[in-house]
This record gives C-alpha cells, sequence and structure tokens, in this order.
C-alpha cells in the first residue's frame, strides 16, 4: 500500500484545478461488452465450423440414398462386352474388371460403407459407455478387474481379432460385418468413459439421487451420460470414419464382404487385380471417394472436440 | 543407508521378475484360450487345407483315420490340453498347410516382420516427435494447421489404398521400385535389394502411423507449456525451442514412453495390412492366409508371438519409467 499521502490539488498551491471537462466519461456501454465478450466463444466456434466439409458430406450422403436417380446404368448389371473400359463418355469412371460401371456402382457402395460405420459405431458406443458407466461406479475390486479385461482386449492386435471373428461365419453381410467391428472397438471408449464416470461419481447430485432410490441405469441415463457425451462425442464420431476405414481393408484382405456385396470395400478388393492390368480407375475413384467421405466426417467431429488446452501459451 | 539401498534394489528385482513372468503367462495362457476355441468354432475343415483337393475322393474311414491321426477328433478341452502339454515342451505341432512344424514355417518370416516393424517403429516416433515440437512451437499459426490437415488426412487414409495407389505409381507406371517381396529371388545376401524392397512398405507404415502419435504429443506439449516454469525458463532468455527441447519435451516423456509401448499392437496390426498389400513374407501375411484355410496350429503360434511383444513392450515402458519419474508407479494412462 501507499503510505504516502498524496498532496490534495488545491488552487493554492497548484494554481489550477480540473474541472468536469477534463474527466473521460467511461463504463457506459459496458453492459453490451460484456453480453458480446460472452458471445464470444459460441461465435468463434461458428467461425470454426467446418462449413465445406459439412456441405461435402451433405451432398454425399444425399447422393448416396437417393442415387437411383441419376446413375446412367444398373449398378447390379454386368456389362460383359466393356469389361476394363477407361473413362469415357458412357461409363464415367470406367468399369472394372467384372464389368461394373463404377460411377453407379460408387454410391450404391457408399451407402453400405455408411451403414456401416454408424450401425458398428453405434453398437461399439453402447457397449462401451455401459461398460465404462458400470466399472466406474462398481467397487475397487469389481472395477480393476474389468478395466484388466478390457486392457487385455486392447492389446491384442485388431487385425488379429477380426480373422479370428470373421471366420466365424462362411459369408459376411453388411450387419454381420457391422457387429464383428463393434464388439472389438470398444475397449478405449469404455476406458475413457470409466475415468470420466470416476470424476463425478461422488457428485452431490449422484449421491442424493441413489439416496432417493434411484436404480443403476436411471442414474447413467438422467446423470452420467449428460455429463460424459462432450467428453466422447469427438471420438464416437470419428470412430465412424475409422470403422468404414476397417470395413473396406478387412475387404481388400479378402476376409470381409463379397464381391457381389456392393461396398466400397469390396470395389477396392479388385484392386490387387486391376493393379496387374494398371485400371487406374478401379483403384483411384473408389479409393478417393472413401477418403473424401472419411475425412468430412472426421472434420464434423472436431466441432465436438474438446479444446483441453485454454489459456494463453507461456512460451 | 547403502545397504538399504541394495537390498531394496535387488528385491525390486525379483519382483520386477516375478510380476513380468506372471503377467505374461496369464495374457498367453488367456489369449491362447480364446484363440483356440474360437478357432475350433469356425465351419469348414482343416483336413481340406491338409489334402488339399484330395478330399473330395477320400471314403469317410480315410477321413476318420486322418482326423484321429492329427488329433482333430478329440473334444475341444482335451486337444487344448494336449496342445498346451507340447507347447510347454516346445513343440506348436505342425502347419496342415506346409505340412512342417510351425516353428520351421515362422521362424524365417519372423525376422522379416521385426525388420519392418522396428524400422517403421522408429520412423514413425521420429516423425512425430520431431512434427510435435514444430507444432508446439508454431501454435496456431499457418504451419501448424497446415501439418495438422495434412496428417489427419493421412491418418484418415486407408493404408491398403495408399500401398496400392503407391504401387501403381512408383513400382507399374514409374518402374523405380519393386511391388513386392522382401527381396529379389536369389539375392536375399544384398543389402540394398532388401533397402529397395522396404521403402514402400516402411512409407505407408509412416504415412497411416505417425500423426495419431505425433497428435497426442503435441498436445500434451501444449498442455506443458500452459505451466509456470516455461515462463521462467523464457524470462531468463532461453529461446522457444531449446525451452520446448530441454525442459518440456522432457517432462512429457514418460507419457511418449507410454504411447510408444501402447504403439506396439497398432504397429503389429499395420505390419499385417502392409504385409498383405506387398505380399512381404512376414507373420502377418501368414496370420491372414493361415485364418483363411484353417491352419489352427500356425495361427496359435503367431497369436502368442503377438502376445509376448505386446506383454513384453508394455512392461519395458512400465519399467524404464519407474526408473526415470518414481512419481509414475501406479498412475495409467489413457490413449484412444
Amino acid at each position: 500500500m501507499n503510505t504516502q499521502q498524496s498532496q490534495i490539488l488545491t488552487p493554492e498551491n497548484q494554481g489550477y484545478c480540473p474541472t468536469k471537462e477534463d474527466f473521460k466519461l467511461v463504463g457506459t456501454t459496458y453492459q453490451e461488452q460484456a453480453k458480446a465478450q460472452q458471445q464470444a466463444p459460441a461465435k468463434r466456434k461458428f467461425r470454426n465450423f467446418p462449413f465445406f466439409s459439412a456441405a461435402v458430406l451433405s451432398i454425399l450422403v444425399f447422393a448416396c440414398f437417393f442415387s437411383s436417380a441419376f446413375v446412367n446404368h444398373d449398378p447390379t448389371q454386368f456389362y460383359l462386352s466393356n469389361l476394363n473400359t477407361a473413362p469415357n463418355k458412357e461409363f464415367w469412371f470406367g468399369t472394372d474388371s467384372l464389368g461394373r460401371d463404377i460411377f453407379s456402382v460408387l454410391w450404391n457402395g457408399g451407402r453400405a460403407s455408411i451403414f456401416i460405420g454408424i450401425t458398428s459405431t453405434i453398437i461399439a458406443a453402447s457397449i462401451g459407455v455401459l461398460y465404462g458407466c458400470i466399472s466406474g461406479c462398481a467397487s475397487t475390486f469389481i472395477d480393476t478387474v474389468m478395466m484388466r479385461i478390457a486392457e487385455l482386449f486392447q492389446s491384442i492386435p485388431i487385425i488379429l481379432a477380426l480373422l479370428l471373428l470373421l471366420s466365424l461365419q462362411e459369408k459376411q453381410t453388411p450387419l454381420s460385418i457391422s457387429i464383428i467391428i463393434g464388439i472389438t472397438s470398444w475397449f478405449a471408449l469404455a476406458r475413457i468413459v470409466r475415468a470420466e464416470v470416476r470424476q463425478i461419481r461422488n457428485s452431490e447430485y449422484i449421491l442424493l439421487s441413489r439416496h432417493m432410490g434411484a436404480s443403476f441405469f436411471w442414474i447413467m441415463r438422467r446423470h452420467l451420460i449428460p455429463n460424459i457425451i462432450s467428453a466422447i462425442m469427438f471420438i464416437v464420431i470419428s470412430s465412424i470414419s475409422t470403422n468404414m476405414a476397417m470395413e473396406a481393408t478387412l475387404s481388400f484382405l479378402g476376409l470381409g464382404l463379397p464381391p457381389e456385396e456392393l461396398s466400397l470395400g469390396s470395389m477396392l478388393a479388385l484392386s490387387n487385380r486391376a493393379l496387374l492390368l494398371n485400371t487406374w480407375w478401379v483403384i483411384i475413384f473408389p479409393g478417393l471417394f472413401l477418403v473424401i467421405l472419411l475425412f468430412s466426417i472426421t472434420q464434423i467431429g472436431h466441432i465436438f472436440r474438446q479444446e483441453n488446452c485454454k489459456g494463453f501459451s507461456n512460451l | 543407508m547403502k545397504h538399504a539401498f541394495i537390498r531394496n534394489n535387488y528385491f525390486s528385482f525379483a519382483y520386477t521378475g516375478l510380476k513380468l513372468f506372471f503377467q505374461l503367462a496369464v495374457m498367453l495362457l488367456i489369449l491362447a484360450v480364446i484363440v483356440f476355441y474360437v478357432s475350433r468354432l469356425t465351419p469348414g475343415d482343416p483336413l481340406q487345407s491338409f489334402y488339399g483337393d484330395a478330399v473330395q475322393s477320400m471314403t469317410q474311414e480315410q477321413l476318420d483315420l486322418a482326423r484321429e491321426r492329427l488329433g482333430l477328433n478329440a473334444p475341444v478341452h482335451v486337444q487344448f490340453t494336449k496342445w498346451i502339454e507340447h507347447a510347454c515342451q516346445g513343440n506348436f505341432g505342425i502347419s496342415l498347410r506346409y505340412k512342417r512344424p510351425v516353428l520351421d514355417v515362422v521362424k524365417p518370416l519372423l525376422g522379416n516382420t521385426l525388420i519392418l516393424g522396428i524400422i517403421s517403429y522408429f520412423f514413425v516416433f521420429t516423425l512425430a516427435i520431431g512434427l510435435a515440437l514444430v507444432c508446439a512451437r508454431y501454435e496456431d499459426k499457418w504451419i501448424d494447421r497446415f501439418i495438422c490437415k495434412i496428417g489427419t488426412i493421412a491418418y484418415y487414409t486407408p493404408a491398403f489404398w495408399l500401398g496400392v495407389v503407391l504401387v501403381l505409381i512408383f513400382s507399374i507406371n514409374l518402374q523405380w521400385l519393386p511391388s513386392s517381396g522382401a527381396y529379389d529371388y536369389g539375392k536375399s545376401k544384398d543389402i540394398l535389394n532388401w533397402a529397395k524392397h522396404l521403402i514402400l512398405p516402411v512409407a505407408i507404415m509412416v504415412a497411416s502411423h505417425f500423426w495419431y502419435y505425433a497428435y497426442m504429443i503435441r498436445n500434451k506439449l501444449l498442455d506443458e507449456l500452459r505451466k509456470d516454469y516455461v515462463l521462467l525458463a523464457r524470462a531468463k532468455g532461453m529461446s522457444k525451442m531449446s525451452v520446448l527441447v530441454k525442459h518440456c519435451l522432457r517432462n512429457i516423456m514418460p507419457t511418449i514412453i507410454n504411447i510408444m509401448a501402447v504403439s506396439v499392437p497398432h504397429i503389429i496390426s499395420g505390419t499385417y495390412v502392409v504385409e498383405t498389400v506387398f505380399n512381404f513374407p512376414g507373420i502377418g501375411l501368414m496370420a491372414v492366409s493361415s485364418a483363411k484355410y484353417h491352419d489352427y496350429n500356425l495361427l496359435m503360434l503367431i497369436v502368442l508371438i503377438t502376445g509376448f511383444l505386446v506383454v513384453i513392450s508394455s512392461f519395458i515402458a512400465q519399467y524404464i519409467n519407474e526408473r526415470i519419474d518414481p512419481r509414475i508407479k501406479g498412475t495409467e494412462i489413457i490413449t484412444l
């Protein structure tokens, strides 16, 4: 604190006294400024919204589901007189080694891939959230055991686990493959959910709820899931793209969907044969379509990403 | 005081050894049980891969006899105990497809996979740490955003597709690099030939894996930059990069080592795909084909080797971490 008493300014000792005009009135717009400051994060969020990716994604998804309106060939038809045709006026993206028109098949394949991505993510997310919530709320011993089991499964290379599960069935369908991908990809999610639940499970509102006799599922639905949803949203959405890529990989390895089930993966499964024939269009178009789809889904997911480094950098 | 320190050290050494052995045994046993039972549940006849098309012309008695000789007609749990017994003596059975002991089949392939895996592992983490440092140094500048975009695209591009495209460009159209195999026929001693065959597979492995780790390390570094000691170091006049490298990177080293341990199964998964694309003779390619042809014994051995690598690597990471930072004991890291 300043201990020195400052001299009082008077006309006698200074010869000048500030009048009312010398002061500037500040803070009259304080209310509006504060409001603007509060709104700023939302605005910034809006500025970072990936408009381009959202537009691309919605166009692609829309086109996949209404492809019959604009494709110029039957996707299930084999044009045997036009095997391996390069892109031309009739076959816009060329034909593959089975004689299918790639442009027409692409949209149907995209539909199956999106279906597989979303279904497997729903399965994985429901198992992961349920497992994580149970583990997070359970006693220390059960929690440890459940987490050890999840860790054990997580340390198995995922392709190996998928190999085993896929060989259980002779022929794959989109549903069976999404179930298999779903039940092999929930471990990481369960561990994250469990860590989040651990942090909030002793909050007053949950204790109160339990005292009032709420069941576990009630607490999970009303208190746990709303609190953890923001932490896992990014992971869930980006796992749609991971799962779509996984389906394509499995089909490429010859373990996923057979060629007659149209999907981006089963189209790309023909790329080994295309390499021998040097027919680049069979490889490039479905792959590029898949990459664009995956990238735009991930960009959408970035909206939900939690900013973990707030504040200014000290560097 | 010194005496107590040594005793404590001996004790901790024995304890860690015992823990490692126990973890390894439990992990491998659980893996073996799961794989054994699941693979026996699969439809399809293992005799088909043993005899090939000759199965169709065999009589029922001959088939039964063959099953008995290969030990395929006993109940599954009897088969399993028998398998464990033999495995403990170092006998993992014969491959149904290659009709040789599985150890002989896998031994030459294991080296190839390890070479591919270790080289990619090295490059992935060198690149990941380097890029993470650059991104953290220029946070939110154009270079950071650019690297983030490129990395995201690289991460979400399916590895097999990237592989096929690179083969299409570099080996089929430009004819610069070979498209398949680990070495040309008769040139297995030629290191240059090896290196030439490894360029594309390693490139794919690095491209599809680096960003996952670079991003995690970058975020960790950015968290670290918010701490007070960075301000102090800057106030003393250290340059930005040397603060990052000398202080921040050192402080997040335990996390990086943990990430490196967690990455082992991911990298192994990656080698499976890359080996299949490039027809690279390794255990990944062998695993895919043995699952297709119901070659149980071979699959079991590959699974066990994989499990062994994973447990050992996570253990090494834990050990190093406890050495460099005693606070780390008992804490866990959660990664995606």
